[in-house]
């Protein structure tokens, strides 16, 4: 595998007038990664991922796709990537299969065999105009139109909007399968489950900027995670408030609740002093994580 | 299967062939009513012929010259008038930036102009498809009027020559191509279709309207030249201006180069 990133960003700046777009956004994606890109509506998620593909051009900064310039190197680095638009729409009356036909001209290969197999495997009607589809079903045939010729890198904008959860299920699996094969996936995504269950890393957007990129293992070895613990004898237990990384608190008879953050070993060790009949440790969502990054953001 | 395997005169016939198939309806829902409008209209001059004849002798004659009226007196004329000098080039005008349009900013309102720049396809390539779209639909477009044309005057024995009745409906073309080029531009400026067909139609107009002006005040002549209808002539009277007809080809393909380059700058946002 080349060690040549499939995306690289350094500084990448868009400005639309005097209204922000994205800002000194700098990342790296490296060959057979699943890149999770998380945040709220009008983020820059969108304007990221446009400025990628060369349909917006950056005001400052550059972006680079296989190490090829994303505006000069354009339609070479199409050639190499699948995309699946944020709105995915090909005109009303067009059927996929001539979506699918068009493209494979477009880019010079028999994506036909290949568009079939993912069309049974996400049950995708392809006869049918996508106007008659329904938003799930639309959303199905732009993913086989983003993924029908086997790219290098991914590029996908909210991919399981209208889905069912079998077919998420299904779209997790299949991300999971192009990663194995060697393909870079850049994930935009509000479903922090999915990208808790199939990103490698999570870069996380607010403002227009990149506040944070995190291991998705590192991100919720840092959250805070809720624990509740059923003592014979809950006096004392009042010392785990001085603990670091220990906050609310609350001791009701005979049950402790509390949360905690970063090392557990000083909570492990007080709470060894007592007799535990019960113990839970909620596993925290990536919401909870992405919260606090953004708490965290506006009280800087 | 990802890699460089396409190749752009592909492309090109790929995005031709879909736009084209896109808009075959177009050809039925311009090329029928047009058609059937300049058959009536030959087909009705045997029985008008003597009426009009002595209805023209009373124009004014700034009037006659407005509209390129000479005589009414046979069949070709007649269509001249009716038709090809007023109705068809501003129907196949506006018809040529409807078409230029519904490749660049209809296809970015739908959103499969992003599903297209995902391939490896530039954005010059999909306005230079579009326009040869456009070029082909519009001869198409003016094969069917023409057809069923020389049908009207078939079956009422108008007499209309076949021949000088191509060259007249031919003539349209690059008139109507022209428009085809400003849609390009207007695309390179605004993605909402809306805007681009209604500044164009516009743009259609005004040129016609100041061809018009110029040929009522001799004074302001001088103003035609500032318009693509002083180029368009008389052709089934007097054949086919071969410069003119090049000319304008050559200045719709500039305008539609233009339009591609400020295509390929301008950003596609969202």
């Amino acid at each position: 595998m080349t060690d040549v990133p499939a995306i690289e960003t350094e500084g990448l700046t868009k400005r639309y007038g005097r209204h922000r777009g994205i800002e000194d956004v700098t990342f790296a994606v490296r060959p057979g990664e699943v890149f999770g890109f998380l945040g709220p509506n009008g983020a820059g998620k969108t304007t990221t991922i446009r400025t990628l593909l060369d349909l917006i051009h950056p005001t400052s900064g550059s972006a680079r796709i296989f190490g090829l310039d994303s505006r000069r190197d354009s339609v070479a680095i199409r050639a190499r990537l699948g995309n699946l638009p944020g709105d995915f729409g090909f005109g009303r009356e067009t059927p996929g299969r001539e979506a699918v036909k068009l493209l494979s001209r477009l880019r010079g290969v028999n994506g036909t065999p290949r568009a079939k197999e993912l069309a049974e495997r996400f049950r995708a009607d392809l006869d049918r105009p996508l106007g008659q589809l329904s938003r799930g079903n639309r959303q199905k045939i732009g993913l086989i139109l983003a993924t029908f010729h086997r790219p290098e890198l991914l590029i996908l904008d909210e991919p399981t909007g209208g889905l069912d959860p079998l077919m998420q299920e299904e779209f997790l699996a299949l991300v999971a399968e192009e990663r194995e094969r060697g393909c870079a996936v850049f994930l935009s995504s509000h479903e922090l489950d999915e990208v808790q269950r199939v990103c490698d890393r999570v870069g996380i957007v607010r403002g227009g900027r990149l506040i944070a990129v995190e291991r998705i293992d590192e991100l919720l070895g840092k959250a805070r995670r809720r624990f509740a613990v059923d003592v014979q004898d809950p006096a004392g237990l009042e010392r785990l408030r001085s603990l670091p990384g220990v906050a609310e608190l609350e001791i009701v008879g005979s049950r402790t609740t509390f949360t905690a953050a970063g090392d557990l070993d000083s909570v492990v060790r007080e709470l060894a002093d007592h007799h535990v009949v019960d113990l839970e440790a909620a596993h925290p969502s990536l919401e909870e994580v992405f919260l606090g990054y953004y708490e965290e953001g506006e009280a800087t | 299967m990802s890699g460089e395997g396409y190749s752009p005169g592909a492309q090109t016939d790929a995005l031709v062939v879909t736009h084209l198939s896109d808009r075959r309806r177009s050809v039925l829902a311009w090329g029928l009513p047009l058609g059937l409008m300049s058959a009536f209209i030959v087909a009705i001059f045997p029985s008008v012929e003597e009426s009009i004849s002595k209805a023209v002798q009373g124009y004014p004659q700034g009037l006659k010259e407005a509209f390129g009226i000479g005589q009414l007196s046979n069949v070709e004329q007649y269509l001249q008038a009716e038709m090809l000098s007023l109705i068809v080039p501003l129907a196949m005008g506006y018809l040529a930036v409807r078409a230029m349009a519904s490749g660049l900013t209809g296809a970015a309102e739908s959103g499969r102009l992003d599903v297209l720049l995902s391939a490896p396809v530039s954005r010059s390539r999909i306005v230079a498809a579009g326009f040869i779209a456009t070029a082909v639909e519009l001869a198409v477009v003016l094969l069917v009027t023409g057809l069923l044309t020389g049908l009207g005057s078939l079956l009422a024995g108008s007499g209309l020559d076949a021949g000088r009745a191509a060259e007249g409906f031919a003539n349209v073309w690059p008139l109507a191509l022209l428009f085809a080029g400003f849609g390009a531009i207007a695309a390179g400026f605004s993605l909402r279709t809306s805007i681009v067909t209604g500044s164009v139609a516009g743009l259609l107009v005004a040129m016609y309207v100041v061809d018009l002006i110029g040929r009522l005040d001799t004074g302001l002549s001088d103003l035609r030249y500032a318009s693509v209808f002083k180029y368009y002539g008389n052709a089934i009277e007097d054949g086919i201006e071969p410069i003119a007809f090049v000319g304008v080809t050559l200045a719709a393909c500039a305008l539609a180069t233009l339009g591609a380059w400020l295509f390929e700058r301008r950003d596609l946002a969202a």
